[in-house]
């Protein structure tokens, strides 16, 4: 089996924005479009901000790639799918825009494309591409502090597998059932 | 990379300092960005007003050039002055001396002035580059007032260091990003840095835990101070020669400095001299005595840092023999020259210099200047040589340890002295969001014969300019330098991968240079080679070889390399690597630049000047100490999301917030809301503006911070989606204006009173 994988380590982020830009850039040909969905730019990541806790805290939210992913089961034609890769696409030939999927993840991660008229989410078709040629996202290429990685949980030699043994993670809303596999490390 | 028609930015990870962050990564929309200057634009409207008429090339660069010849002859060329930030810093001292001037004065008065100062006057050493810690191999790290630059790749380095468990300590009154990560973050008073740096020491030198052997062998510690500040030396004990002179435990008695067998680091007592008894100390008791001043629990008074806090960080940095970094943009208060001093006396303290993990110096890439003056001509790299200036540099006559003072030039335009400038050439580089004094600004560029603009964007000065001419974004034009942002010596290259968009009549800012000395000049430009061929654009490309020809030329034979290696390395790989690292060498096996030779704890360059030798606390003089509940400390920086250039993007929009930061303290204690409207009064000038307000725990009660260079944008040049770019306000319009003396240091950081 394969299943594919994003690790975001929060110890070691520091918010430079390089991922966020570098998504809009490969996979949204540097857009300046608006992305309504979150008034945000188009690009797959999402910032987050905790201003009132006792220290400044930084979210970086993104597909989660859920095992279970609930965008797929509320899906009425079938275009949201989880790929034999482990990762969860859309089919647009099947897609109608209905935004039933928008709705129903928990992590709001995905955002309504006006120029498509379809939803979208992490991966854009250029990092598809990249990782068909066996090249890693560029969100983890561009990430100039080490706090990202990707690859395949079920290979216990790759780095993202590596990497989980000796940390300490979390998985966002994990207790929805959705058996997210977007890691957030928190320290060594 | 390119995928059909879609281009993006990767970086290259094998190069010396490989890098990314939001910037770079949204460059492409910079590239093809609405607001790009397009044509050369001519000023019809008053000063200020940003009316302007598209004009082509030659009339715009005849016009200019015939202007800035008639300033020449009726002021004399050293009437010309320029400004940059870091584009073209190599050509524009080749292009001033062509036209005659020595005035090419950057942006440093408002970054690292003060850093430089105290590099040179402690270290020996220059601007940034020269100095830097080890960050791929230091064990704990302190940043005073920096945010760490991604696209530079300091913090890809770190990230190896951070791998092996090195602790990062933030000192800063706003969090910067990287106080996201894990690192240990402490909200500091502003303008207090040198207190808290100089508890630090107290604790380090009481609690014994400095490097003693290096502070013997490698400083200027156990030199002997008499009472008047100056150090004994052999003259004051009427002996021959001018050494100076320290306490030989092992000989009982004193002697030259460098040539005791065990040179005493805390002593006092009386040296007898043919004038009388002298009673002297140690430069490092005074230093001993200087940082008493401080000790934890009155130090948490000034810095608002628990004595406990400093305590544990100074006994944490002493015994993990950890780095404090050195300074970089950090114009703030205006009394960083003591900040920096005190930085490197501490790296000095436990002997972390120039070794692995520690504060260490650049191996140089001994890469040539584009021009070297020398007493009776300027060499220049294209072989032939220049009569030699004139004129000494005006903001350099008015603060000898500067490395710029913009602030000095506006003097000159306004008051004549010490002699008056009359045109400005502005080339990449914004300086109303850069430099302190908006309206003195204003004033002198009312009052200026000639003001030209080389830039992409229209930045704020561009609508006072008398000429804009639009230059090449870093994708369009091929680029050589020397690797500033490592310690191994490496020469990088950039290659040109685009050309400007449709619609863009964009040119190099060099070649736009060159056309001016030409037309004006044209047997000036001649000396250089530059002849009229290249008036055609499309020849120009000829000419950037033969200087890249002349770099590479001179590169294989400082290095003994082959020239081809060379060039075929920096066209396809993007670097070549001179030299690596090796620790060690300064100050243990050369001298370094200070006037001993040594690591000076004790500045005679700051004694030469009048300053005092010591680093001590001063209350910021940059403003007024807010007191009433709603006044507060304005301050500023940029972090990896702000940049003079990248705050004109899309991205920018979202990715660079244009608000003011308020503590949530503060905020409840005022009733304002995260997003609420306020009215900013700058204390200090009066100057009001209103400001949205983003409630945050990342800044320090008392204290807001805002972004440099992204707000308040005001260029009639820019509409259509990008009004975004007016909102906010620009720190720099409450500023004071002060610049310290000798250093020229300004202070960028302001009060202000918040009115709801």
């Amino acid at each position: 089996m394969t299943r594919l994988a994003f690790l975001w380590d929060q110890s070691r982020c520091i918010s430079c924005g390089a991922c966020i830009a570098a998504c809009n850039a490969a996979n949204y040909g540097s857009s300046t479009a608006p992305n309504v969905s979150w008034n945000w730019l188009r690009t797959n990541i999402r910032r987050i901000e905790l201003s009132n806790g006792p220290r400044p805290m930084l979210y970086l939210l993104q597909c989660q790639h859920c095992e279970n992913p609930p965008c797929v089961a509320v899906c009425p034609t079938g275009a949201s799918y989880r790929d034999r890769d482990g990762l969860v696409k859309i089919n647009y030939d099947l897609c109608i825009g209905c935004r039933y999927c928008m709705v129903a993840c928990p992590y709001d991660a995905r955002w309504f494309n006006e120029s498509m008229w379809a939803p979208v989410k992490c991966m854009g078709e250029e990092c598809q591409a990249r990782i068909a040629k066996g090249e890693q996202p560029v969100c983890v290429v561009v990430c100039p502090a080490g706090a990202r990685d990707f690859g395949d949980l079920d290979d216990p030699s790759s780095s993202i597998s590596r990497r989980l043994a000796e940390s300490r993670y979390v998985k966002l809303l994990d207790n929805m059932g959705t058996r997210p596999k977007y890691f957030v490390v928190v320290g060594p | 990379m390119r995928n059909g028609d879609a281009m993006y930015i990767l970086p290259n990870p094998s190069h010396p300092q490989p890098g990314m962050c939001a910037r770079p990564a949204a460059a492409v929309q910079m590239w093809g960005h609405p607001l790009r200057l397009r044509k050369p634009l001519k000023r019809v409207g008053q000063r200020g007003e940003g009316k302007f008429q598209e004009v082509d090339w030659d009339t715009a660069l005849n016009e200019a050039a015939a202007k800035l010849k008639e300033v020449a002859d009726r002021y004399g060329p050293q009437a010309i002055a320029f400004t940059r930030h870091d584009h073209l810093s190599w050509h524009l001292p080749l292009i001033a001396s062509l036209m005659g001037t020595p005035n090419v004065i950057g942006h440093e008065g408002t970054c690292h002035d003060a850093s430089t100062a105290a590099r040179q006057a402690v270290l020996g050493a220059g601007g940034p580059p020269a100095v830097d810690p080890d960050y791929a191999n230091l064990n704990y790290l302190i940043l005073v007032g920096r945010n760490l630059d991604a696209a530079m790749g300091s913090v890809r380095a770190l990230a190896r260091a951070r791998e092996a468990g090195a602790k990062i300590v933030v000192v800063d009154p706003r969090a910067p990003n990287i106080a996201f990560s894990s690192v240990e973050w402490i909200p500091i008073v502003p303008g207090t840095d040198a207190a808290f740096l100089l508890s630090m020491i107290n604790v380090i030198i009481g609690e014994g835990l400095y490097d003693a052997a290096f502070l013997k062998g490698y400083t200027n510690a156990p030199m002997l101070i008499k009472p008047d500040g100056s150090p004994l030396t052999q003259s004051d004990l009427g002996q021959q020669g001018s050494a100076y002179l320290v306490f030989d435990a092992a000989a009982n008695g004193v002697k030259p400095l460098g040539s005791a067998a065990d040179p005493a680091l805390d002593y006092e007592g009386d040296v007898e001299t043919p004038s009388g008894s002298v009673h002297v100390k140690t430069a490092f008791r005074l230093l001993a005595e200087r940082a008493a001043k401080y000790p934890p629990d009155k130090a948490v008074q000034i810095t608002g840092v628990p004595a406990d806090t400093i305590t544990r960080i100074a006994r944490e940095f002493a015994t993990r023999r950890g780095v404090v970094e050195d300074g970089w943009y950090a114009a703030k208060n205006g009394n960083e020259f003591d900040v920096y001093r005190s930085i490197l006396i501490l790296n000095a303290l436990v002997g972390n210099i120039d070794k692995r993990g520690g504060l260490c110096f650049q191996e140089p890439a001994k890469f040539p200047n584009s021009c070297t003056p020398g007493a009776d001509r300027i060499d220049t790299i294209l072989g032939a040589s220049l009569p030699p200036l004139k004129a000494k540099r005006v903001d350099l006559l008015k603060y000898p340890l500067a490395v710029s003072s913009f602030d000095a030039l506006l003097d000159a335009v306004l008051t004549g002295q010490p002699y008056p400038i009359k045109a400005l050439i502005i080339v990449g580089t914004a300086p109303f969001h850069r430099d302190v004094n908006t309206g003195k600004l204003k004033e002198a560029l009312r009052r200026l014969d000639l003001v030209i603009t080389i830039d992409i964007f229209p930045q704020d000065h561009v609508d006072w300019s008398d000429y804009v001419f639009p230059d090449l974004m870093f994708l369009e034009r091929s680029e050589v330098s020397s690797a500033p942002w490592t310690l191994d010596a490496a020469v990088v290259y950039s290659n040109k991968v685009l050309d400007p968009p449709p619609g863009v009549d964009a040119r190099h800012a060099l070649w736009t240079l060159l056309e001016l000395v030409r037309r004006a000049w044209p047997d000036k430009a001649a000396l250089i080679g530059y002849t009229d061929k290249y008036a055609d654009y499309s020849q120009f490309e000829q000419y950037e070889d033969l200087m890249f020809g002349k770099i590479l030329d001179y590169l294989s034979k400082a290095w003994n390399i082959s020239r081809e290696e060379l060039e075929a390395a920096l066209k396809t790989r993007g670097f070549y690597l001179l030299k690596k690292k090796s620790y060690g060498a300064k100050p243990y096996k050369s001298k370094l630049s200070t006037p001993t030779g040594l690591v000076e704890i004790y500045s005679l360059t700051a004694l030469k000047y009048g300053l005092d030798p010591l680093p001590d606390w001063t209350p910021p003089p940059a403003y007024s100490q807010p007191k009433a509940p709603n006044e507060f400390y304005l301050v500023t920086g940029k972090d990896q999301n702000v940049s003079g250039h990248f705050v004109f993007t899309y991205d920018s929009k979202y990715l660079t917030d244009r608000c003011v930061w308020m503590n949530p303290a503060d905020a409840e204690r005022l009733g304002v809301g995260d997003g609420d409207i306020v009215t900013l009064e700058g204390i200090d000038n009066g100057f009001t503006a209103k400001a949205c307000v983003k409630v945050t725990n990342r800044v320090r009660p008392g204290v807001l911070f805002t972004y440099a260079f992204a707000g308040g944008h005001a260029s009639a040049l820019v509409d259509g989606g990008y009004d975004f770019l007016r909102s906010g306000v620009n720190p720099q319009w409450f500023a004071k204006g002060y610049v310290a003396p000798v250093i020229g240091t300004a202070g960028t950081n302001s009060a202000v009173r918040v009115r709801l």
